[in-house]
């Protein structure tokens, strides 16, 4: 401040036969001192203003740094997590079209036994045909044998009782035959449904009680088993990858607030604009002042003048609108500084 | 959407109060001084919430609030004056002219969104 009022000052010369107060220079000169002190806190207030900020913004940057390098080792985990995933997963679908293979080929194998043996009952028919053709030859076998027994009197009646008695035999193997085959076609024909034709299942048809395992209960059960198992295993990956990804979300949000905290920070340019605004406007002051004593020395100002321009510390304390500007100016002008604190933030 | 109607003389404050505004998903209106939020008032524009600056050129933040609220459909918006001033006459003088509450730079993110809640209750 002393050089820049050397530097606005130059020594200036009294015309000659004019008698320069040493009053009026030492009234304008005076306060110099003082206003220069004031004016010199405030602008430390600046530097230290400034300086806590920019600490603020650098104390913010790091916390964002070490959490930006948290992320992307949390990102670096998604993405492992996630590769597993598809690999697994890869697994699994394989192991699912296979499992599905299987199946296919069993309920295949299955048709395949079940034709088998509709078509062995198909052949049971001829065998029946035989029997039924025995009957019939033996029916015709017992008639002819009734009128021999007629022709022969009273010698061929007991041979008649027994040529009735073939020949009731015969018609009831000839019924028995008929039945046997009668049912092997109904049977025969309800496999056939069964095996093209399984929709009733869908239309809720009767379902049997399943409290007798069978090889295609086991075999079923154990696909139920394989596939509860792979549906396990994609539970935990997907587990595993859910919490990753919420991993990275906290991280990211913590990211977020320390970024949106140092946004907030950047006000301290604000702040600082406006400090500086007042020293300068003090620093013109001083520069004012010293133009004066130096326009009263070569008789360009009246002692009037001068000493109504005087600049007054007070005045500059009413110019202090910030609860620091003034604490500063209390300070340094050994004025208490312990004023009642205002809030920072009032709802009215 | 809420919008939030910020007036500053200070481009820096209107960047860092707009970035934190924005992420919090309020829509932002800016501008620089009083007479240019005036402005924009009378050209429809509606905010929810106005935020001015006290020291600023042309129209200062006080005369700006005073005239803000003969503006139609502004008699019940809340203005927070945001302001490197912290003197009780002011904030007297700025409740005189119609203002809701007074904040002291420099304010954090979460303090602004706290009194914005408090101010906005639906929003």
């Amino acid at each position: 401040m002393a050089s820049l009022l050397r530097r606005l000052t130059p020594v200036p010369e009294a015309p000659e036969g004019r008698r320069v107060s040493g009053d009026v220079v030492a009234e304008a000169v005076t306060p110099i001192p003082e206003f220069c002190e004031v004016v010199d806190g405030h602008v430390r207030d600046v530097i230290e203003q400034t300086g806590e900020a920019a600490e603020a913004i650098v104390n913010q940057l790091i916390k964002v740094d070490s959490l930006a390098e948290v992320m992307a080792g949390d990102v670096s985990q998604l993405a492992g997590t996630l590769s597993r995933t598809e690999s697994e997963l890869s697994q699994v679908s394989a192991s699912n079209d296979q499992l599905v293979g299987r199946l296919i080929a069993y309920f295949l194998h299955r048709d395949h036994q079940i034709r088998n043996l509709v078509d062995q009952m198909r052949e049971l028919n001829k065998h029946v045909t035989q029997i039924e053709e025995v009957s019939r030859a033996t029916n015709i076998l017992a008639l002819n044998a009734m009128i021999e027994a007629v022709r022969a009197g009273d010698a061929g009646e007991g041979f008649s009782v027994v040529a009735d008695e073939v020949r009731k035999l015969a018609h009831r193997s000839s019924e028995a035959a008929h039945g046997i085959g009668s049912s092997i076609a109904d049977l025969t024909a309800k496999l056939d449904s069964v095996l093209s034709d399984d929709s009733q299942f869908d239309r809720g048809g009767e379902i049997p009680q399943q409290n007798e395992e069978t090889a295609m209960t086991r075999r079923l059960g154990g696909i139920a088993n394989a596939q509860r198992e792979m549906s396990e295993m994609v539970g935990g990956i997907l587990k595993d990858t859910v919490n990753a990804a919420h991993q990275v979300q906290r991280s990211s949000d913590a990211l977020i607030s320390e970024t949106t905290g140092a946004v907030g920070h950047v006000q301290f340019q604000d702040i600082s604009r406006q400090m500086l605004e007042h020293v300068a406007e003090a620093v013109g002051d001083v520069r004012r002042q010293a133009e004066d004593v130096a326009a009263y020395v070569r008789g360009d100002l009246t002692e009037e003048d001068v000493r109504s321009r005087v600049i007054k510390v007070a005045d500059l304390q009413a110019k202090h609108v910030m609860s620091r500007q003034r604490q500063t100016h209390a300070q340094q002008t050994g004025q208490d500084a312990h004023a009642a604190a205002e809030p920072i933030i009032e709802l009215f | 959407m809420t919008t939030v109607m910020l007036v500053d003389d200070s481009a820096t404050m209107l960047m860092s109060l707009k970035s934190i505004l924005t992420k919090a998903g309020y829509t932002v209106e800016t501008a620089g001084h009083g007479k240019e939020a005036l402005d924009k008032l009378s050209k429809g524009v509606k905010p929810n919430l106005i935020i001015s600056d006290v020291n600023m050129p042309q129209m200062d933040g006080i005369t700006f609030a005073r005239e803000a609220r003969k503006a139609p459909g502004m008699r019940f918006t809340p203005i927070l004056m945001l302001t490197t001033e912290s003197e009780q006459s002011k904030r007297t003088e700025a409740k005189n002219a119609g203002a809701t509450g007074w904040l002291v730079k420099p304010v954090g993110p979460d303090q602004l969104l706290g009194v914005i809640k408090q101010v906005l209750p639906g929003a």
